[in-house]
């Protein structure tokens, strides 16, 4: 296997801008909470970032992508990066350094417990959240990666298609974000006194970022420099532009008025929703996608506040089914035509890859939700999930971090 | 002209026309009132 230096450039380019996506997050997520709790929705990113940047090469990539065991989870004969060097690994990325694919993957594990810290931002414990993220990552993350990406991994083996992490990131961390959010139960106040976001352009400018590190999160998912990325570039893009279109017009029809937040949670559900299909779909079927997640997420937003949950930042709505629907999708959508070494869709004639995608997303659904409940349990008997209601009251910057984010 | 086109111009369509019946008044809101005095805070390190 020969190395090529133009994949190899392109997918070390786009794991630096997948990494971009989590601060990006920060903002995204620290511009939606109140002032006194930006910094540490902010740290939560940033933390994260560090956390599983270790916790990856020590043993995360080994659990998710090492050598199969019983097409349940990766062995760990490559603990500690032992066995990956720059020889390309076939399986994986034949053209690169094994190590460069490694390093691409780290930034899709280190994003995927990021967006959790949505759900319970403004009320948990910053202890529990670390010990929560680390048995997150090992526990769920790692198998459901190595079911649908690792070389024989179940649902890799069953056909399932998941170009970039819909079932992998966005599932299982929406999924885990409305288990997170009624096990820890909601804000004190809520749906008694209104919660405003603090920053709205802190917002903006954070989906800005998303969006543009997410070309990285999608086109190198191609691992290669060539007619797929552009492909998986495009539809990322006509899809992103497509559910900020839809959202903003579902939204306006609705609260009768065009939001500006409505856009950027639209741009990201649209994000969301193409990641699986992104190397699949042709621009026709990134439309659909896009108009589909402008749908069907803001409908979850309203069916979420018509129940009473606290998902502060509706990550389950964004990401559990954007990314639900972009999985179905993929099986509705998939050609060919754009990757031969995939399958069709039910478009396309092949019915039996919308199951394939229902097996998948269900998988997901599960392990999600079930190591999710069981990690809060297992942590909570060691530190408590939430701050103490003069703690919540005070503010997390102050009571968890000691500072403040605003001198005004 | 395949299906996967057809629904991704009828979903184009469906935004177009809502952009032309939705409407495009004002919404009146309370003026915020900034005080022009501004007490100084001190944040220890």
């Amino acid at each position: 296997m020969k190395i090529d230096s133009g994949d190899t450039a392109w997918v070390l380019a786009s794991a630096a801008l997948v990494m971009l996506m989590t601060p990006a997050l920060g903002f995204f997520y620290g511009g939606l909470v109140r002032r006194k709790n930006v910094l540490s929705t902010i740290m939560h990113s940033f933390f994260i970032l560090c956390l599983i940047s270790v916790q990856w090469v020590l043993w995360g990539y080994s659990l998710a992508f090492g050598p199969d065991k019983f097409h349940l989870i990766g062995g760990l004969e490559w603990i500690g990066l032992n066995n990956v060097g720059f020889t390309p690994n076939a399986d994986y990325a034949p053209t690169i350094p094994h190590q460069a694919y490694m390093v691409f993957q780290m930034m899709f594990a280190v994003i995927t417990p990021a967006l959790i810290s949505g759900a319970f931002a403004e009320r948990q414990r910053f202890k529990a959240f670390v010990l929560f993220s680390l048995l997150w990552a090992t526990f769920v993350y790692d198998p459901i990666a190595h079911w649908v990406w690792g070389a024989g991994g179940w649902l890799h083996n069953l056909g399932a298609l998941d170009f970039a992490g819909g079932t992998v990131v966005h599932i299982s961390s929406g999924v885990s974000a409305l288990v997170a959010a009624l096990v820890l139960g909601r804000r004190l106040g809520f749906g008694k006194e209104k919660v405003e976001p603090h920053d709205a352009t802190m917002t903006i400018l954070g989906a800005c970022l998303l969006w543009f590190g997410w070309f990285g999160f999608n086109a190198g998912s191609a691992v290669t420099a060539g007619s797929l990325a552009t492909s998986a570039f495009v539809v990322t893009n006509t899809a992103t532009a497509m559910a900020a279109l839809t959202w903003m017009t579902v939204s306006w029809w609705h609260k009768r008025q065009p939001s500006v937040l409505g856009a950027a949670a639209g741009a990201v559900a649209g994000l969301v929703a193409i990641t699986p299909a992104s190397g699949y779909v042709n621009v026709m079927g990134a439309i659909v996608i896009g108009f589909g997640a402008g749908v069907v997420c803001y409908a979850a937003i309203q069916l979420r506040e018509r129940i009473h949950v606290d998902d502060a930042l509706d990550v389950w709505a964004v990401h559990g089914i954007g990314g639900t629907w972009g999985a179905l999708a993929t099986g509705l959508f998939a050609t060919v035509a754009i990757n031969s070494s995939a399958a069709n869709g039910l478009f396309y004639g092949n019915p039996k890859q919308v199951l394939i995608q229902l097996a998948a997303i269900g998988a997901a659904w599960g392990w999600a939700a079930v190591g999710t409940f069981v990690i809060l349990k297992v942590v909570n008997l060691f530190v408590p999930l939430r701050v103490q209601e003069e703690e919540e009251l005070l503010g997390l910057d102050i009571s968890q971090h000691g500072e403040p984010a605003y001198a005004l | 002209m395949d299906a996967t086109t057809v629904i991704a111009v009828i979903s184009c369509a469906i935004v177009l026309a809502g952009w032309l019946v939705l409407p495009s008044k004002m919404t009146t809101v309370k003026p915020v009132v900034v005080s022009e005095e501004r007490k100084p805070v001190s944040v220890s390190a």
